[in-house]
């Protein structure tokens, strides 16, 4: 790293400057469809922008940045956007990035931001474990020093993209004789070694999107741990706090033919629009979908006031409900159409793929139950349920 | 439109909780209820003077020219107080008789109305539905004059009131009717109600004389009735986060087993639950207002989505919230089931719940 400084601009030089560089260099990238990695095309556009200090301008200069204040690196976010090139404002999207800039050795950092941020380098996450799930800090995982690395041994669930990842986020523990939040250390485990193996994790709706992720003896550099030793919880809750900040609602849609059939749609194909009680029930699932929209738009219009919502909470447990009613009332309207299923049976297919996939919202990132609890705690402020396991030594809390 | 600003909107809600903080407290409302007239006059002066009656009033009326953004507004606050006071019903009839575009009968009758005459709606008869075939009054003209036959029910105030609206039917239609209390021929009798806050009345009419207004009909009662539905939705809305409030508050103080009962996740996760309907309930009032204000061509969807959800939000939340607080909830003196019976009068006050989901689908056009 020769440059030291990045000459400051005003916002016109440095719009200026963003188009020049988009309208030389930006010519657009072929459609892909793997998910789960960068294309070539993409990686060499990525290069170029890393490399010409686009990708993470809050950054400091020493890391690919331009040390720009939020309202300026948003300019050049903006200029990207409006001609759709990828790239910048990785500063504010890319989990892996962010969590290793925050919290990595400077040796890590050399290392491996630079090809996360061009998309060479390939990530997951390490978090959930069989026995570890809404009690994440229950995690069993462990890491043991040897010379100067740690030598990992466990079982990780629900990963996506680990096929593809060259390093995963990891939390294990390093310490079992203290409470559980206190024994956690965070590492960039790399993937591709011996003693990681990982298996595609067949779902409840037949589909394999994560993966299964077994852990035996495999090796990671005590570099490569961040935030220190034992100080593995704290990272978590930053990383954990950057997801849930980027990621949208993931809940998908139907997978066969009734993309755009409305509830409406539905019932009036069913023969069913005329039945009094099919139209309660109709009245009532389309409701739900517009009252998240307008508790949504209501939280929205409180944020712009500077006036914080309680709405903004309930998002995710109001559309678990509403995805679980509407494939109720999907099924409903079938009758024994739903007993089938496949490509021949579009309308079945959807129902009884939605009622499973249903709980992909009521179960991931934090049940239904967990987010009670949340709303309760946080929003409502009811006290928190005494926690038995919080203040002994890791080594004797019950499992199982 | 109204001409009210942000500004004034918070100012004019602020002053009302505060009034009502007052002069509505639990032993107001306890002895308001246990009282004949059902409202205790001093307060209804105060809200008079405020302006609160004459809301939705027009200016050139002496009203306050508020739309239903402002009277949602209001109603959050009077639900969360539980105020026992005619003023849903004079709103009601200020409503019709503006919607009956007879430009003397509103100048002959509005501005009492502002200044706190109390006025009530006649529509329903037996069947309680606030629908066409709901209407058990027939008027038959002699001459110039109207005669009224038939009966109305669960007319709010109609034994206080001293000016009734009433909606009859007439040849190929319906027409409204402004009948005097002490007409000859009407029989008023006041009917028992479980909310006992509430004052409902039957009446019978044999040949009742009455004026028409203007040449208006059931577009008049329906443009009515949206304007009530909005006022009505929020103030279940206020009352159902009042009440959820009441309760959350209990389960932090109250001890069972050493702990706050609110640190046990039974208790945690209803209220969790309550709060997305508490909350869903006031986003919905909210947007029925701004829909019905901005003249919005979605304003029945909206108006008739607020009618049932409010309603079944505020009636889950009151009930929940007995069992929440447990045995200290089953007795008379404390407050929760005053919300309760509350929320079910609202339930069924202008039209239940499966009613309004089964005008919603029509409103979308299903």
């Amino acid at each position: 790293m020769t440059v030291t400084a990045v000459k400051p601009m005003s916002d016109d030089e440095l719009r200026a400057e963003v188009r020049a560089f988009l309208e030389e260099h930006w010519k657009g990238l072929p459609h892909r469809s793997d998910q789960w990695t960068v294309g070539p095309e993409q990686r060499a556009w990525q290069a170029k922008v890393v490399d010409a200090r686009w990708a993470v301008n809050r950054w400091p200069v020493e890391w690919y940045g331009r040390g720009l204040a939020d309202r300026q690196a948003k300019i050049v976010e903006a200029e990207f956007a409006a001609v759709r090139a990828p790239g910048a404002g990785q500063d504010r999207t890319h989990l892996y990035a962010i969590t290793a800039f925050n919290f990595g050795t400077e040796t890590m950092k050399a290392a491996l931001l630079r090809g996360m941020l061009t998309g060479d380098i390939n990530m997951c996450l390490l978090y959930s474990e069989p026995g570890a799930g809404s009690d994440l800090a229950g995690v069993r995982t462990k890491a043991e020093p040897d010379g100067g690395d740690y030598v990992v041994t466990g079982q990780k669930v629900w990963t996506s993209g680990a096929m593809t990842a060259d390093y995963g986020m990891l939390i294990a523990r390093t310490d079992w004789d203290v409470p559980k939040h206190n024994g956690i250390s965070f590492f960039f485990l790399p993937m591709k070694q011996p003693g990681v193996e990982v298996r595609p994790l067949r779902q409840v709706t037949d589909e394999a999107h994560f993966n299964e992720v077994f852990i035996d003896g495999a090796r990671v550099a005590g570099d490569f741990m961040l935030g220190g030793l034992n100080n593995g919880w704290r990272v978590l809750q930053t990383a954990l706090a950057y997801e849930r900040s980027v990621m949208g609602d993931a809940a998908r849609g139907p997978r066969r033919g009734g993309d755009r059939a409305t509830m409406v749609d539905l019932a009036r194909e069913a023969g069913r629009l005329a039945d009094p009680v099919t139209r309660q029930h109709l009245a009532q699932v389309i409701a739900w979908r517009r009252l998240n929209a307008l508790n949504n738009a209501r939280a929205k219009a409180d944020l712009k006031l500077g006036t914080s919502s309680s709405v903004m909470s309930l998002g995710k447990l109001a559309m678990s409900r509403i995805l679980h009613e509407e494939a109720r009332f999907r099924t409903m309207l079938l009758g024994a159409q739903s007993l089938l299923e496949g490509e021949a049976n579009p309308r079945a297919d959807d129902a009884n793929f939605l009622s499973l996939n249903a709980y992909f919202t009521s179960i991931g990132g934090g049940t239904d139950q967990i987010q009670r609890n949340i709303i309760g705690e946080r929003v409502l402020g009811l006290p928190k349920e005494p926690e038995i396991d919080r203040t002994i030594p890791f080594r004797d809390v019950r499992a199982g | 439109m109204s001409s009210f600003t942000a500004e004034d909107r918070a100012a004019m809600a602020d002053s009302v909780r505060r009034l009502l903080a007052d002069l509505c407290t639990e032993a107001d409302i306890r002895r308001a209820m246990e009282s004949e007239a059902g409202y205790d006059a001093a307060l209804w002066t105060a809200l008079v003077d405020l302006g609160v009656a004459g809301l939705v009033i027009d200016p050139a009326h002496d009203g306050l020219g508020g739309g239903p953004v402002e009277l949602e507004a209001i109603m959050e606050e009077v639900g969360a107080a539980l105020l026992p006071a005619p003023l849903f019903a004079v709103t009601m009839a200020a409503a019709l008789i503006a919607a009956c575009g007879d430009a003397a009968a509103s100048d002959r009758l509005l501005p009492g109305l502002a200044r706190g005459r109390i006025a009530t709606v006649a529509l329903t008869g037996e069947a309680g539905t606030w629908t066409p075939d709901g209407v058990a009054l027939a008027a038959h003209a002699h001459g110039e004059r109207w005669f009224l036959d038939g009966t109305a029910s669960y007319v709010l105030h109609g034994a206080a009131a001293d000016l009734v609206l009433a909606v009859a039917r007439i040849e190929g239609g319906f027409g409204i009717f402004e009948v005097a209390p002490d007409a000859p021929g009407l029989a008023v009798e006041r009917l028992q109600s479980f909310d006992r806050t509430l004052r409902l009345a039957k009446m019978d009419f044999r040949h009742v004389p009455a004026t028409r207004l203007g040449q208006a009909g059931w577009e008049a009662v329906e443009a009515m009735l949206r304007l009530a539905l909005v006022a009505l939705a929020g103030e279940q809305a206020g009352g159902a986060r009042r009440v959820l409030e009441m309760t959350v508050q209990y389960a932090k103080t109250r001890i069972q087993f050493g702990r706050a009962i609110g640190s046990f996740q039974a208790i945690k996760h209803m209220a969790a639950d309550l709060l997305l309907e508490s909350e869903s309930a006031t986003s919905a009032a909210r947007a029925a207002a701004e829909a019905l204000a901005s003249g919005a061509p979605d304003a029945a969807e909206a108006v008739h989505l607020a009618a049932f959800a409010c309603a079944d939000a505020y009636a889950k939340t009151a009930a929940d919230a007995i069992q929440m607080h447990g045995g200290i909830a089953f007795t008379w003196a404390h407050p929760a089931h005053l919300y309760l019976r509350r929320a079910r009068a609202d339930l069924h006050l202008l039209g239940a719940p499966a009613y309004h989901r089964e005008r919603f689908l029509q409103a979308m056009g299903a």
